[in-house]
């Protein structure tokens, strides 16, 4: 344990990192997500299909697979960022097919005929989605997202095999240095984890009595 | 979600093409073989211990490194693990009168050498294993039966790195929980260390252009820098910045079981097959064969 | 026909194969307010949803002030905005309250100042009896409430012309003359208005003209007294004696 407490400052960077990891890939998952989702929903035919496609592909794809993909195959294709961007970039175009599916689910939610309301005040399609449509479909499915981040809280950890000194990294270096702090770190490790994912809970679970209040 | 069977279908045959590419992708590897050992038809050792239980069993389970070209490696026409600490593994196992078909050779990696030794997955590593204190606090050493050092990979046409001290700012990539990775921390705070669980990775990343340097012991990546595979692609340093005395890993305390490893080597040493082993595989890419290191019989 | 605000000419419309509206004519006089009525099925509900071409037709025109409906875009929400309609089932935005439901519109679509969007929408919540619920959201409002604040919603955009599907259909008997009586007074201040509803009693007091449907013909036109009183086609007695059988 005493190893584990020596080495606290850089366990807790682990986290930071790994915190960091989960946020920008999570809003950019919400960004990316969301435009998924007014694709497959959109009236283009075109788009509607590449939303579409999208999703099929990278939701069936091992999230593993799509590490590989932007750390090893963006950088042949000239595509050189940090690793950390790499982790990023592959956290999100993962991460943004769920989203994708969860904020679908809420637009079709929103009754139809609030919709028809939308349009007949004469808000074009932009604005019907982002004034009438989204804010429902997000107050819908804040659960169906709480699921989804503390999942990506969880898949961050895959950026061990990745050259990211995440949590997951910073355990496994430090239990090469002394094998027998394996546990103690195990543990401490599994609770920072389970801190980040509790928190990521509590507040979406408090998001989602205020927006119950509004429906 | 209903799910759309024919597009699955689709990426299943294409996944399964991309496979049979990558297996008819014959690099043509086919160097000189390994020199044939001879098992010990009658072995006697004293009853109880660990190289009686090896004989008796007629097989052991040999930890090494499966993708280090000259050391450990299976390269894609073998399928089998061939290299220098393959034929080391190989002639302990014909002292315990083991056929080298009965040998079972298990990939370790730098990150879990010390683990599968103290978890028994293995009866002995041999893996480009540094001796050093720290990991005899969990495993013990015979030997050491090579000594390398710590050296740096380039591609060839990046001038900018002649030795560890041109790393500021440079990416060096070394595998998760190897000592090169930890000296480049320590030593080298000013580079910036990549970690991958392979040195293959590494490697694909250096030719991607994403990295700088590949680091690790200068017979390793002497190695790769002579693998068909990447020719003239890269070039190895020559800056060697630490001594890298490669050991069997053992469990810790079997002193043993540790001096018979030692006697082997030994004897190896002196009837020149460990020179002939030496020529056989790390050889081939014409380096002549050092003296042998001393064994270090630590108390 | 000189002072006509909407004018259809031989509109036809289908689903598949279902023939929807079969050479609709009408037109509406500015100030006029029009009753259509017909059996379920008959296609009111289609009609208006052309006027403000929720829905798109297939063949005929359709003129307001003059000019031809626009296809698609901008324009086409631009013609949207100065139609108001109001649903059977109130359609609210259920995450807006009663004053965000009405100020929406003229803030968005007319581009109005936030507090004079507010202030002009508390006037309309005012003008349906519905000044002390400006905060509540729709889920907080009983069905003839919520009907009052979709008209005052459909009033902020100032239409020329007012669209009724069936405003009264989805109410509690006690709360269907709160809403009638609104709009009783529309109609008296010179709103232009299309209300299908079977409504007798507001079709007498209010309508200029009766328009009766059936299988997406208008089968049969006059004032309220003569539909009413002398209705001229069997389809038109038929439907009368079902809805006055009780
Ligand atoms: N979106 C639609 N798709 C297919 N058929 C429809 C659609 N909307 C209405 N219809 C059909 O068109 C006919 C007329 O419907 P509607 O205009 O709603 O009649 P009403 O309002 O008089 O009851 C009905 O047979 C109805 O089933
Ligand atoms: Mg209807």
């Amino acid at each position: 344990m005493d190893f584990v407490w020596d080495q606290r400052e850089l366990i807790l960077e682990g986290f930071w990192r790994t915190i960091q990891l989960a946020a920008l890939a999570g809003g950019l998952s919400l960004v990316f997500g969301t435009l998924l989702a007014v694709m497959r929903v959109c009236p283009i035919p075109p788009l509607r299909w590449a939303g579409a496609t999208y999703v099929t592909v990278v939701r069936n794809t091992p999230l593993t697979l799509v590490f590989i993909f932007s750390t090893f195959g963006l950088p042949r294709l000239e595509i050189r960022f940090s690793f950390f961007v790499f982790a990023v970039v592959a956290l999100t175009v993962y991460t943004s097919s769920f989203v994708c599916e969860a904020v679908r689910s809420g637009i079709n939610s929103v009754a139809s005929g609030e919709i028809e309301a939308a349009r007949a005040i004469g808000l074009p399609f932009r604005q019907t989605l982002s004034l009438v449509v989204l804010p429902q479909a997000f107050r819908a499915i804040v659960p169906l997202l709480s699921s989804v981040f503390i999942a990506l809280t969880k898949n961050t950890s895959i950026a061990v095999a990745f050259s990211v000194t995440e949590a997951t990294s910073i355990l496994r270096r430090l239990q090469n240095q002394d094998a027998s702090a394996t546990f103690p770190l195990l543990i401490v490790t599994a609770a920072g984890y389970l801190v980040i994912t509790l928190a990521l809970s509590f507040a979406f679970s408090r998001l989602e009595r205020r927006v119950a209040a509004a429906r | 979600m209903k799910f759309p069977i024919r597009r699955l279908v689709l990426l299943f045959a294409v996944l399964a093409l991309v496979l049979a590419a990558g297996c008819g992708d014959d690099d043509g590897n086919g160097e000189s073989r390994a020199p044939e050992v001879t098992v010990e038809e009658e072995v006697e050792f004293p009853a109880g211990s660990t190289m009686a239980e090896l004989a008796d069993a007629g097989t052991i389970r040999i930890g090494t490194k499966f993708d280090q070209p000259g050391l450990g490696n299976i390269s894609l026409e073998t399928d089998e693990p061939e290299g220098f600490d393959v034929e080391i593994g190989k002639l302990i196992a014909s002292k315990l009168g083991i056929d080298e078909d009965d040998i079972e050779f298990i990939e370790t990696i730098s990150a879990n050498r010390e683990a599968f030794i103290t978890g028994d997955r293995v009866d002995i590593v041999i893996a480009t294993y540094t001796i050093n204190d720290e990991r005899k606090q969990q495993v013990d050493f015979a030997g050491p039966y090579y000594v390398a050092g710590q050296d740096l990979l380039v591609r060839e046409d990046d001038d900018s790195i002649n030795g560890p001290d041109d790393l500021a700012g440079k990416r060096v990539c070394a595998v998760t929980g190897s000592t090169p990775i930890a000296r480049i921390r320590t030593s080298y705070p000013e580079a910036e260390p990549v970690e991958f669980e392979t040195y293959t990775e590494c490697v694909d990343q250096l030719e991607a252009g994403q990295i700088d340097a590949v680091s690790t012991d200068d017979i390793i990546l002497a190695g790769y820098a002579a693998d068909p595979k990447y020719e003239g692609k890269f070039r190895v340093v020559g800056e060697v910045f630490s001594t890298e005395p490669y050991g069997i890993g053992l469990p810790k305390g079997d002193t043993e079981f540790r001096n018979f490893l030692n006697d082997v080597l030994e004897d190896a040493y002196e009837d020149g097959t460990w020179e002939e082993i030496f020529d056989a595989t790390l050889g081939a890419s014409g380096e002549t064969a050092p003296e042998p290191p001393p064994v270090d019989r630590y108390p | 026909m000189s002072d006509q605000l909407v004018a259809l000419s031989k509109v036809n419309k289908h689903f598949g194969p279902l023939h929807v509206l079969k050479d609709i004519d009408l037109g509406v006089a500015r100030g006029q307010v029009v009753v259509v009525l017909g059996p379920s099925g008959s296609g009111k509900s289609t009609l208006c949803r052309v006027i403000n071409r929720l829905e798109p037709i297939d063949s005929g025109t359709i003129t307001l002030d003059g000019r031809a409906v626009p296809a698609e875009g901008k324009a086409l929400a631009r013609y949207r905005a100065d139609i108001g309609m109001v649903f059977q089932s109130f359609n609210l935005f259920s995450h807006k309250t009663a004053l965000g439901n009405v100020a929406l519109g003229p803030m968005k679509v007319r581009g109005r100042a936030k507090a004079d969007a507010e202030r002009t929408a508390r006037e309309l919540l005012d003008r349906v009896g519905l000044a002390d619920k400006a905060d509540a959201i729709p889920a907080q409002l009983s069905g003839g409430q919520q009907q009052r604040v979709a008209i005052a919603r459909a009033l902020a955009m100032e239409p020329k012309l007012l669209l009724f599907d069936e405003p009264t259909s989805a109410l509690d008997p006690e709360m269907i003359s709160d809403v009638l009586d609104v709009m009783i007074e529309l109609a008296q201040s010179g709103m232009t208005m299309i209300v299908v509803t079977h409504e007798m009693g507001f079709a007498r007091q209010a309508a200029d003209q009766v328009v009766f449907m059936d299988e997406g013909e208008i089968v049969e036109r006059g004032t309220p007294a003569e539909f009413f009183d002398h209705p001229t086609s069997t389809r038109a007695k038929d439907f009368l004696s079902k809805i006055l059988a009780y």
